[in-house]
Formats: structure tokens, C-alpha cells, sequence
């Protein structure tokens, strides 16, 4: 059982505050991501989990047992730094395997434990290199190998952005392979894994704390932090975003009903309706969408108050030609640039909105289709079901600005 | 209107005994935004500086617009440099940065300030002119670079990193900005980067580049439907590798092929007469080229043709959101697993554990021979 607390957390360095009143629970055998820009903090706040670091206040509870002033030797963790610190001295079979002399593990099982992480890591070839002779990409497989071997008390992993230095082809096969392992019954590991990835950080969380500058932002699972972001910032750090400025329009009367189903995958639109409620706004001239705010904000918003619309770029679709009429949440545009990415097209189309040029990205799978038909110049509809488009509170223009890094 | 040419061109260190560069021949043409590719140690970076000028070829021809530059150092060639670490001057203003190069050449003060502006306005930094170059974040201090080159009447654009120093999100979103600003100004760039999608995301044409040697050559799109070896198919892009063989040599040069012992049975679309009856292969296919359909799907009542589809059975292992996408992790008969991606509000919601069948394109199938070692072809680093 590992089940660790975070109460209050305060942490400064001289006069910069690195970390700020974080609270914080992650449960036993839950495979826990930090997830955050460069600088937010993030690794401040696994040192303090790990006992590198002590909080100037706060307490950190390890199965409801106080240890913030525990060292880390007392904490009995398995750890990985972004540094690796392996010995030089040592070939890889020696680095990995010597937490079996620190545990006195019996030879045998030790040997059959490190064979099977060399596997995983592709590394058997060069079970008898020293770190000298190791890429970057290879001295971080061997950290993670020999962190891996250090599970038998605690269960418990704390990882700081263990996959970074490798290429994308490893870095996507060990990310699953270590999904699998924290979840095998044999192991059944809590895992706190530290990354500026959102992908990989959705690919293998069963949560996700979201910190910025310090602060922590949003916690949830990855279909919550995606789906339904708690401001701008944790929209637009999940996936590029459009977003419009609007009014609210509560009151106004559409010629549609805010409250039908859209129409494919009912199953799905459920989903993210949970706690959210439709609302009707408008973007400018003769242009009012619809999109979803949390239940408890829309009390909040009244109409006229500025409300801030957004829409990720992969929920945007696009039709050729002029199609407003048959659409919602629909505007017109002109294909201004188009560049194929691999498994999607990202389209930039240039569109009026409130009489002002606008220009709204989409991105769609590279279907033959897409490849064909939607090339530069084409006239489109570009609109977007209801359920996915986002209504925050209007954050101002500084704020938008600033979260986008617009400069 | 520069066009860059090399022929034949091979690049040694240490007296011969280093082979850096292998007999390349590349064209680039003007306006162009080329990307070099390939993992560490490929011959990337040499190939870019002797584009630069700053490394003479061991042997070949280097033509730009036609003519040998041998010999004409960098400073001539019309060039512009960004590299991952900016070379700005702190102490000096947006405005001077700009202004320094042009006062180097001799230009006359007219001349220049016309020349500062029309750039400093170009990449938007004109109101910042009198400011230092600290209040920039990296992008601000690529777009002051790229000001510094146009405004010097640089043609091509040589980058090595440039968006490697910055932040994962922000460089991101600067990817487009940098390759509309290059095509709105007509530039010719070539960039050497270790980020495949970031290549994929601004290229209009890819050199992918391994042990010295040029792989392959095309656009992101040539590349990515058309990979020539497993090396280029597992390099851009996520693609599943499944050893099989030869099973049946068809009319019109296609193949039937099967996964394995035990594997479904697939047929493929023409690849020549490079294969023979019971050779072993390696077969390809994109992530996101495996559809998937429901045990029951009436393919014969569809509206959708799905005779070019090849089908067969598999079970879900289990599946996991990733935003955008969702991924599929699928196991055939004989165990062998691989993997299939669909958007993230893919409507489907299948069960782990059920049966599903899945469909892939004749034409989205890649096969390769088997080479000695897969893995080691697979690993990159």
C-alpha cells in the first residue's frame, strides 16, 4: 500500500516561489502524471515527495504516516532524475543490478529480473558497456532499468521525465511498456511520473495534475483534463485551440434547440455533458454559436458579460462550399494554407468574424478525401458540434495573450 | 534566383579515415523549405554546412544557381544563419542587430535604414526597434534573426536547430509561424533538426539522411505514403512492423502474404517483381491505416465499397484515449500485436477482450524483405 498525501505544500528558493500551497492525494497503484511547462515546478515538487527536498511548510503523508521529515533512505522509493547518475565504473549489468546487493536479494532472482528489464529496454546487446560508451537515449534506459529493480518495499516509482532523451519510435514503446508494468499484478506499482509531454502524460495517466508557475491548476483523469479544462491555460497546453470572443445571449431565442442531441455518437457527447450545460453566445455581427460551460459557472454568467468560446483544432470539420445555412456553430471561409503533417492535414482558413478577418486552424486526418478536394483557395464551412465547444469566463486579453504566448 | 545543387558530393575527416557525407546528390529548389533528417551521426549537419560554405566538399560539384561556389566564402553566398543559439548582440538594440550587418557591407545610411525597417516590419518587431533583444522570449530572438538576414538580402536561410532551445508547447506553435514567414518571403531554407514531426509539420521536402548516405528524398507526403525502406517507415510516423512471407505471387505483379504462422492471409497491391514465392517479409502499416469494425458489420448492406479493404479477425486487448486520438492495442490468433489509431471521438465504443475485425487499404499495406536484424533496424538511437 502506498497512498501519499500532499497537505499545503509551500516551497521558496531564495526569493522565487517555486511551489504554492499544492494539496494534493494520489492514491495506491495509481499511475500519477505532473504534468507542466518548463519552470512550473514540477520536479521542486517530486524532490519533496522523493525526501531530496523539505517543504518550508506542509506536510507529506505516506500511508496517513507523516514523513516530511523523513530522508529519503527511510521513504524506500525507486527513483529515475533527469541526470541518470549511474556509475562510471560500473558496466550496465553492474548499474542495474546493484540495488539487489543494497535489498540482498538472492543472485538468482536478481539475475532473472535484470534480464527481463534489459529486454524491455532493447539493451541486452550491451549488458557489458560502461556509461562512457552510452548514447543519451541508452544511459536513460539503463536509470530506468535500474529504477525498476528498486520496487520490491515500497511500490512505489517516481520518474522525472524518464523518457526524454530517446527517440520518438522508443519513447512511444516504453511508455506503454511501462503502463503495463505499473499495471501488472505482480508488480502493482504507484507511479509519479513528471513531463512537459500532454500526449504522453494522456497515454498513460490514470490522473493528471496540471501545474503552472508554481500552482497546481487542475487534477482529474485525461478525458476530464481534456474535455473539460478548468481555464484557457490547461485548454491550450492539452492541444492547439481556436477561440472566439463572445457575449452571452442566455436569453435569446435560436431557431434550433440548444438541447437536441448532436447527432453521431450519442455515447460520446453524453460523456462530455457530465456537469456541463449548453449556452448560447455570440462570437458578432448575426453569428451566435453554442457551446458548454460547467454547471456550476453558468449562474455565474449573465447575459452581456463577456465569455471567452474555444474549440480544439481537431474538432473543428470543414465541408466545401458555402453550407452555413445547414450547419451550427457554423462560419464561412477560404482555405488560406494547408500543410500535410503525417496523419493529419492542418488547415489554416481564413474567415470574418464580427467583421474582422479571423484565422481559424482545423486539423482532419489525412484522409484521401482531405488530400483531394480541400486544397488552397477552396471555399469551406468550417463548425463544430455544440458538446466541444468550450465557454470559460472572458480571462481578458492580457491573460489570453500571455497563456498563448502570442509574443 | 538561387537553385542549390549538389552532385555527387562526399565529405571525409581525418585524412579519409572519417566518412561523414557518402556521394549525395540533392537539388533544391528556389523558394523551397528543405529539411535535413536522420539520427545522430548521419552526415545531416556536415551536408548543411557545406551548403553553408563552411566545410569544402572532399569530392563532388556544388552549384548554386549552376555555378561552383568553391571557394567563395559563406559571407558571399547570399546566406542567412540561424542557429539553435541565436548569435544575437545583447548590447545591442532590435534596431542596431539589424543595422550592424548592413553597415559591415558599406551600405550608405539611406540605404539601410530603408533596408532595417522594410525587415523589422516584415517579421512584425518594428515597434520593439529601440528595445534589447532581452525582452524577447526565443521566438522573438528567431524572428529578430531572420529580420537580420532579409535585411542583408539573404535568399536562403540556413537553420540549424533553430526552434531547439525553446519550450516544447511554444516551438509548437512557432513551427507555422516560421514556415509562413519563410513562403511569404519567398525564401529558400534548409533546416537540420532531430524532430521528425517538426520536419513533417514545416517541410515541403524531406532528405532523410543515415550513415552518410541520402535514404530518401520527396515531399512529407511522398514520403510518408510511400516509404522505401523500414527505416523511413518506422522513422516519420508511428507504423506497425509484422514479420511474415511470401505466400502466393498474383496476376498483375500483386502478392498474397501472410503475418506469421498462423496469421491472417493479405493481398497486396503491385510491388514489381522485387519479391519471390516464400520469402520472408516485413509488413507495414500505419497506425491510423487499421479500421476497425464490429464482430457483426454488415459489409455487404454498407453504403461504402470495401473491396480494395483486406479483413480480418482480431481481439481488442484494450484501448486508450490520448486526446486527438485514441489507440487500439489489438492481438491476432498467433499472438502476434499491433496497433491501431483513430481519432479520440472515434465513435465506437469497442469492449476489451471482444472480437473485432479489422479492415486495411491493399494500398496502405507496405512490404519490405526481411533484413537480418529487425530490431536493430527499428531502434534509432
Amino acid at each position: 500500500m502506498v497512498n501519499i498525501k500532499l497537505k499545503c505544500i509551500f516551497k521558496k528558493f531564495r526569493n522565487f516561489t517555486a511551489l504554492e500551497n499544492i494539496s494534493l492525494e494520489i492514491k495506491d497503484k495509481e499511475y500519477f502524471i505532473i504534468l507542466g511547462p518548463t519552470g512550473a515546478g514540477k520536479t521542486t515538487l517530486l524532490k519533496l515527495i522523493a525526501g531530496l527536498l523539505k517543504p518550508d511548510s506542509g506536510k507529506i503523508f505516506f500511508d496517513e504516516q507523516d514523513v516530511t521529515k523523513k530522508s529519503p533512505g527511510e521513504r524506500n522509493i525507486g527513483f529515475m532524475f533527469e541526470n541518470y547518475a549511474l556509475f562510471p565504473h560500473m558496466n550496465v549489468v553492474e548499474n542495474i543490478s546493484y540495488s539487489g546487493r543494497v535489498h540482498a536479494r538472492d543472485s538468482q532472482t536478481t539475475k532473472s529480473l535484470v534480464e527481463q528489464v534489459l529486454m524491455m529496454t532493447l539493451l541486452t546487446r550491451r549488458d557489458d558497456a560502461y556509461p562512457d560508451e552510452l548514447s543519451g537515449g541508452m544511459k536513460q534506459r539503463v536509470a530506468l532499468c535500474r529504477s525498476l529493480l528498486n520496487l520490491e518495499q515500497t511500490k512505489l516509482l517516481i520518474l522525472d521525465e524518464p523518457l526524454k532523451a530517446l527517440d520518438a519510435g522508443l519513447r512511444m514503446s516504453l511508455r506503454r511498456e511501462l503502463l503495463l508494468m505499473a499495471k501488472s499484478k505482480e508488480l502493482g506499482l504507484t507511479v509519479i511520473h513528471v513531463t512537459n509531454d500532454e500526449r504522453e502524460a494522456m497515454m498513460v495517466a490514470d490522473r493528471i495534475a496540471v501545474i503552472n508557475e508554481g500552482k497546481l491548476i487542475q487534477v482529474g483523469s485525461p478525458h476530464e483534463i481534456y474535455y473539460h479544462p478548468i481555464n484557457l491555460f490547461v485548454a491550450n497546453f492539452m492541444s492547439e485551440i481556436n477561440y472566439f470572443d463572445g457575449i452571452c445571449v442566455k436569453n435569446k431565442k435560436l431557431e434550433w434547440d440548444i438541447h437536441s442531441k448532436s447527432k453521431q455518437g450519442d455515447k460520446f457527447f453524453n460523456e462530455i455533458q457530465e456537469e456541463s450545460v449548453p449556452m448560447p453566445i455570440d462570437i458578432g455581427f448575426e453569428n451566435t454559436f453554442a457551446g458548454y460551460l460547467k454547471e456550476s459557472l453558468y449562474n455565474k454568467i449573465q447575459d452581456n458579460d463577456k465569455v471567452l468560446l474555444v474549440v480544439r483544432t481537431n474538432h473543428m470539420k470543414i465541408r466545401l462550399g458555402n453550407r452555413v445555412s445547414e450547419k451550427r456553430n457554423a462560419i464561412l471561409g477560404t482555405i488560406l494554407r494547408r500543410k500535410f503533417m503525417g496523419v493529419f492535414y492542418r488547415f489554416e482558413i481564413l474567415a470574418k468574424v464580427d467583421h474582422k478577418d479571423k484565422v481559424i486552424i482545423v486539423t482532419r486526418s489525412a484522409t484521401y478525401e482531405i488530400h483531394n478536394a480541400f486544397l488552397e483557395n477552396s471555399e469551406v464551412t468550417v463548425y463544430f458540434p455544440k458538446e466541444l465547444g468550450i465557454i470559460f469566463e472572458h480571462p481578458g486579453d492580457e491573460i489570453i495573450r500571455e497563456v498563448l504566448k502570442l509574443e | 534566383m538561387p537553385t542549390i545543387e549538389l552532385i555527387n558530393v562526399t565529405k571525409t575527416f581525418n585524412e579519409g579515415k572519417v566518412l561523414a557525407v557518402d556521394n549525395i546528390s540533392v537539388k533544391i529548389e528556389h523558394g523551397e523549405y528543405v529539411f535535413l533528417i536522420g539520427p545522430t551521426g548521419c552526415g545531416k549537419t556536415t551536408t548543411l554546412r557545406m551548403i553553408a560554405g563552411l566545410e569544402d566538399p572532399t569530392k563532388g560539384k556544388f552549384l548554386i544557381d549552376g555555378k561552383d561556389v568553391k571557394g567563395i566564402p559563406p559571407e558571399d553566398r547570399d546566406m542567412g544563419f540561424i542557429f539553435q543559439h541565436f548569435e544575437i548582440f545583447d548590447h545591442l538594440t532590435i534596431w542596431e542587430n539589424v543595422t550592424f550587418g548592413l553597415e559591415m557591407r558599406g551600405y550608405n545610411d539611406n540605404y539601410i535604414i530603408k533596408e532595417a525597417e522594410k525587415a523589422l516590419k516584415t517579421v512584425d518587431l518594428l515597434q520593439y526597434a529601440d528595445e534589447y533583444p532581452s525582452i524577447f522570449g526565443n521566438p522573438g530572438l528567431q524572428k529578430l534573426g531572420i529580420a537580420r538576414a532579409i535585411a542583408t538580402g539573404a535568399k536562403i536561410l540556413i537553420m540549424d536547430e533553430p526552434l531547439g532551445s525553446l519550450d516544447p508547447k511554444v516551438s509548437k506553435v512557432f513551427r507555422h509561424e516560421l514556415r509562413n514567414l519563410v513562403k511569404d518571403l519567398g525564401l529558400t531554407a534548409i533546416h537540420v533538426t532531430h524532430n521528425q514531426e517538426e520536419a513533417m509539420a514545416i517541410a515541403d521536402k524531406i532528405i532523410i539522411m543515415r550513415g552518410g548516405k541520402l535514404l530518401q528524398m520527396g515531399s512529407p507526403y511522398e514520403l510518408y505514403e510511400n516509404p522505401n525502406s523500414i527505416f523511413v517507415a518506422n522513422f516519420l510516423g508511428e507504423t506497425n512492423f509484422l514479420q511474415g512471407f511470401v505466400l502466393k505471387l498474383l496476376e498483375n505483379e500483386e502478392m498474397e502474404i501472410r503475418i506469421r504462422l498462423g496469421g491472417p492471409k493479405l493481398k497486396t497491391h503491385n510491388f514489381g517483381n522485387k519479391f519471390d514465392l516464400d520469402d520472408n517479409i516485413v509488413i507495414a502499416y500505419r497506425f491510423e491505416d487499421v479500421y476497425l469494425f464490429p464482430e457483426d458489420y454488415n459489409f455487404k448492406n454498407s453504403q461504402y465499397d470495401w473491396s480494395q479493404m483486406e479483413l480480418f479477425e482480431v481481439i481488442l486487448e484494450t484501448s486508450r484515449f490520448i486526446g486527438a486520438t485514441k489507440r487500439f492495442y489489438l492481438t491476432l490468433d498467433n499472438n502476434e500485436k499491433f496497433i491501431s489509431v483513430k481519432p479520440g471521438n472515434f465513435e465506437e465504443n469497442f469492449i476489451s477482450g471482444k472480437k473485432l475485425i479489422v479492415g486495411i487499404h491493399k494500398d496502405d499495406i507496405h512490404v519490405f524483405k526481411a533484413p537480418d536484424n529487425l530490431l536493430s533496424e527499428l531502434s534509432l538511437s
